[in-house]
């Protein structure tokens, strides 16, 4: 066994019902390298980080994995267990408990007790000292919600390093920070490095694997592309590796002439409503009738946050502005959108989507009953007549229209959510990841319907993190990246490349 | 069909009738040890006649409920209408028409509800368009008109035994009128029953055997007129029940059937759903808070009716009783789920309890620590058939 290996993977394949989210991933870090972990969303790397931390146990996937030369297994409340040999996750979404301070952060869970009581000083010089020697730029006694976001990750991170982390692991650590605090972050790891502590680093951001790691694994449709040593390869091998693949019959091809331009969005910008940064800045594409628009960009371009700004359920627009049918419109929330005819299926359709304990019909009626309704009485006839047209058409598969929602399959949950927003007769259908989370079979169905709504003429916006659903999709591509339009391709001219290279502002 | 989706079955159907079984255990352990004085007409009288202010409160309570909220100002807006209604009848009505009974009745009755609607109104503001939190804003309620009380009666109890108000917590509906209106409320059961199959029939839904519709339906006509027969072996059907029983109907149509029913459901089952499907969550909140200040009124009335007096004491507790209510009828503490149905029938254990342990001199502190237990024993049982369902 090579002394310098403290991590090797060998032969890991994990498969969930309808995907083999790993297959025969095999690869090793070497003892205090920043080692880069690359691909497209849903080439596997969160399942193998999830392997990692002990979120899927020993027993659930296939393979081996030896820490420090010895097979790791992580069994049963295996979360905690990873933590002790040494293996820490900086997660995307941090983890920390907003009203308490940095060192009871630190301590959460393990606070020094001394006759009963938590010896804060221990707390707060330990911190100290765990802050100092990494020079970690945050005090001990900061209360968490007052730190921006960079520092709430160095908060993080001294966390991990508190527990005698030897591997940790960064989950899209720059996704929410800006330009000094991702500077800070590279030396951060830089004087990590210089103690030996090990870094695997997964980011959207190309260039950040040129900065900052020693080595690059990419990993593709679940399988290791490629492990090499940064030096040897570019941006634009890069690229390749990551999607260069074939197209197979994935998609089914729509017959459709896309007409006039009917929606225009000019240059808008928009805020958080939460915490007042800006997230649009500068999004201008337009739409004709009939017509698949596809937004792709990476996670955290602002993918989500311009469609529910169209819809009017997010932040003010504090500048430009959205034409439908060469009016200018304004919209000031979901209800005003469905008068105008623009409809949103959102991203997360058990958040957002559905009420899970109520019943597919009550599902698919709710935003519609104004037509069902007068002041007295809902039409439950006629409710009930259209839901199930609706269903019907969409093929959605249940017993009943009368069971709950929760009892459905992912697909068929999609379904309904589709049909609650074609019920209102939308103009535009917005989409956002329309196939997320739902087994194949019931991806090519929605793919089918997408195709028959646009021959139709409803004219569709589809977000997705999916490439390849992009290019087999769209009748264009409009890229985003950083908050604003990266460029809008027709899809003749449209590459994964191309795109990859709008998406991650290297071009 | 295999055992063990039967067993789901029965577990499915237990947890919707375990409430009534429930009721049932209850009322059948309270007559053996009162040897049947408990199902005496007089008793049985009193005891949906007992239950009756709690009722109109649990009836506005499920929705708040529904809605993901709760409201704690009920008791004492119910008790300070009862003061004001008290008021009305003996420093208004008296001086300006002494000789009309029944016209004071009605104007103390509409000033009533006038003033729970408005301090409805004045909490549903507060929190649907302010956004403080419904526990906060009603607990200020809650103190707010506890000194509204005492600033009101002087500290003093006020007379409200008028004959004109004092029908409609205590009056009584001669027999055949009683017996005319069960027979009414069974003919609509059996044409509902009709009805709804017609409708599932129409578009495929799976039907119940027809014999199992007709029992259920039969079962609901019999406890109707079983009803009817025993209080009237006693005073007749009592006023304020049918009052309770006229509002739960209508307050239940518009829960299932108006947008107004469906949104507070679809609020509380998901709220940024609901959101995103264009619902105005404020002013659907708004509209709840208000129907919960209007239905509190309601039972202010009924309460200075039923005691007669206007008293600092007024209301004490109430909200409690119908929230356990509520809760013993499956509404759920998160929203999202719960019946005017159900919480009728919660309303009806606890009073049940209340005239059971009483009728066996059981002393007052007992009496609490017994009903504590119930409301946390039947949450229990709730949640672990939730739990084997699942």
């Amino acid at each position: 066994m090579d002394e310098n290996v403290i991590l090797d993977i060998q032969h890991v394949t994990k498969a969930f019902p309808g995907v083999v989210a790993l297959n025969d991933v095999s690869f090793q870090v070497h003892r205090g390298e920043i080692h880069g972990l690359c691909g497209e969303n849903g080439a596997g790397k969160s399942t193998l980080m999830k392997i990692l931390s002990g979120v899927y146990p020993h027993d659930t996937y296939e393979g081996d994995i030896f820490y420090n030369g010895e097979l790791l297994k992580l069994e049963g409340s295996a979360i905690h267990k990873a933590a002790e040999k040494g293996i820490a996750i900086v997660y995307q979404e941090l983890t920390l408990v907003p009203g308490m301070t940095v060192g009871e952060n630190i301590f959460l869970g393990k606070e020094p007790v001394q006759r009963g009581s938590i010896n804060w000083d221990h707390v707060y010089s330990e911190t100290q000292k765990i802050l100092n020697e990494y020079h970690l730029d945050v005090h001990p006694q900061d209360v968490v919600k007052n730190l921006g976001v960079g520092k709430m990750q160095m908060t993080e991170i001294a966390k991990a390093l508190s527990e005698n982390a030897k591997i940790l692991i960064l989950d899209e650590p720059t996704s929410a920070l800006s330009e000094a605090e991702v500077t800070q972050l590279m030396e951060i790891l830089g004087t990590l490095k210089e103690h030996g502590v090990t870094c695997i680093y997964i980011t959207h951001k190309l260039e950040e694997f040129f900065r900052i790691t020693d080595s690059v694994t990419v990993l593709r449709d679940g399988k290791v592309v490629t492990t090499q040593p940064t030096k040897s390869l570019t941006s634009e091998k890069l690229v390749q590796y990551m999607v260069g693949r074939e197209m197979k019959e994935r998609f089914p091809k729509g017959n459709r002439l896309p007409g006039d331009v009917i929606f225009e969005v000019d240059d808008i910008f928009a805020e958080d409503p939460d915490k007042g940064n800006e997230v649009l800045k500068g999004v201008s594409f337009n739409l004709r009738k009939g017509e698949i628009l596809g937004i792709a960009g990476l996670m955290g371009s602002g993918r989500t946050e311009l469609v529910m700004t169209i819809f009017g359920e997010y932040g003010k627009i504090t500048k430009g502005s959205m034409k439908l049918y060469g009016q200018e419109i304004k919209i000031e929330n979901g209800n005003s959108a469905m008068k105008h005819g623009i409809s949103l299926v959102p991203e997360d359709r058990k958040r957002h989507g559905l009420i899970l304990i109520q019943s597919i019909l009550k599902n698919i009626s709710l935003p519609n009953l104004d037509r069902f309704a007068s002041f007295l009485r809902i039409d439950q006839d006629a409710e009930l007549a259209e839901s199930l047209k609706f269903a019907k058409e969409l093929a959605i598969k249940t017993p009943s229209l009368l069971v709950p929602a929760e009892s459905l399959s992912g697909g068929n949950q999609q379904k309904v959510v589709i049909s609650k927003w074609l019920m209102s007769g939308p103009k535009i259908l917005i989409m956002d990841d329309p196939t997320r989370g739902i087994d194949v079979g019931a991806k090519f169905e929605i793919y089918k319907l997408m195709n028959e709504l646009a021959e139709k003429g409803i004219s569709i916006i589809m977000i997705s993190s999916d490439l390849q659903e992009v290019l087999g999709m769209s009748d264009r591509i409009m890229v985003m990246c950083h908050g604003s339009s990266n460029g809008t391709l027709e899809i003749a001219e449209a590459t994964q490349e191309r795109i990859m290279t709008l998406a991650t502002g290297i071009a | 069909m295999n055992f063990s989706e039967l067993g789901q079955r029965f577990r499915k159907n237990i947890q919707t009738y375990i409430i009534i079984i429930a009721l049932v255990a209850i009322w059948g352990v309270f007559a053996i040890i009162t040897k049947g004085g408990y199902f005496m007409p007089q008793n049985i009288s009193n005891l949906f006649r007992q239950m009756t202010v709690t009722g109109f409160l649990a009836v506005g309570m499920v929705l708040v409920m529904v809605t993901g909220g709760i409201d704690l100002s009920v008791g004492k807006l119910a008790g300070f209408v009862s003061v004001i209604a008290a008021l009305f009848q003996r420093d208004v009505w008296f001086k300006l028409i002494p000789n009309e009974p029944i016209l004071s009745a009605v104007l103390t009755v509409f000033v009533s509800m006038l003033v729970g609607t408005l301090f409805g109104m004045y909490q549903a503001y507060v929190t649907a368009y302010l956004r403080v939190p419904a526990f906060i804003v009603t607990l200020g309620g809650m103190f707010i008109l506890n000194g509204g009380i005492l600033l009101a009666t002087g500290g003093q109890t006020i007379a409200a035994n008028q004959p004109g108000f004092s029908y409609i917590a205590q009056g009584y509906l001669k027999p055949t009128i009683g017996w005319i209106l069960g027979i009414v409320v069974v003919a609509f059961l059996i044409l509902l029953m009709f009805a709804n199959r017609r409708t599932k029939r129409k578009y495929g839904f799976e039907l119940k055997p027809f014999y199992q519709d007709m029992l259920r339906t039969a079962f609901f006509s019999l406890l109707v007129l079983v009803y009817v027969a025993v209080v009237n072996k006693y005073n007749g059907v009592q006023v304020p029940v049918l009052l309770l029983a006229i509002t739960a109907i209508i307050v239940s149509y518009i829960s299932t059937n108006t947008r107004f029913g469906r949104y507070a459901y679809a609020i509380g089952g998901n709220r940024e759903a609901a959101r995103l499907s264009g619902i105005n969550i404020k002013k659907q909140l708004f509209l709840v808070f208000t129907l919960m200040g209007l239905l509190s009124g309601i039972g202010g009335v009924v309460l200075a009716s039923y005691v007669g007096y206007g008293t600092i004491a007024a209301g004490q507790g109430y909200e409690l009783d119908a929230i356990a209510s509520c809760v013993l009828g499956g509404t759920s503490t998160l929203g999202g789920s719960g019946t005017i149905f159900g919480a009728l029938v919660g309303a009806l254990i606890m009073a049940s309890l209340n005239t059971g342990l009483q009728m066996m001199n059981v002393a007052p502190a007992w009496q609490y620590v017994l009903r504590g237990l119930v409301l946390v024993v039947a949450v229990i049982v709730d949640v672990y058939f939730k739990k084997s369902s699942n």
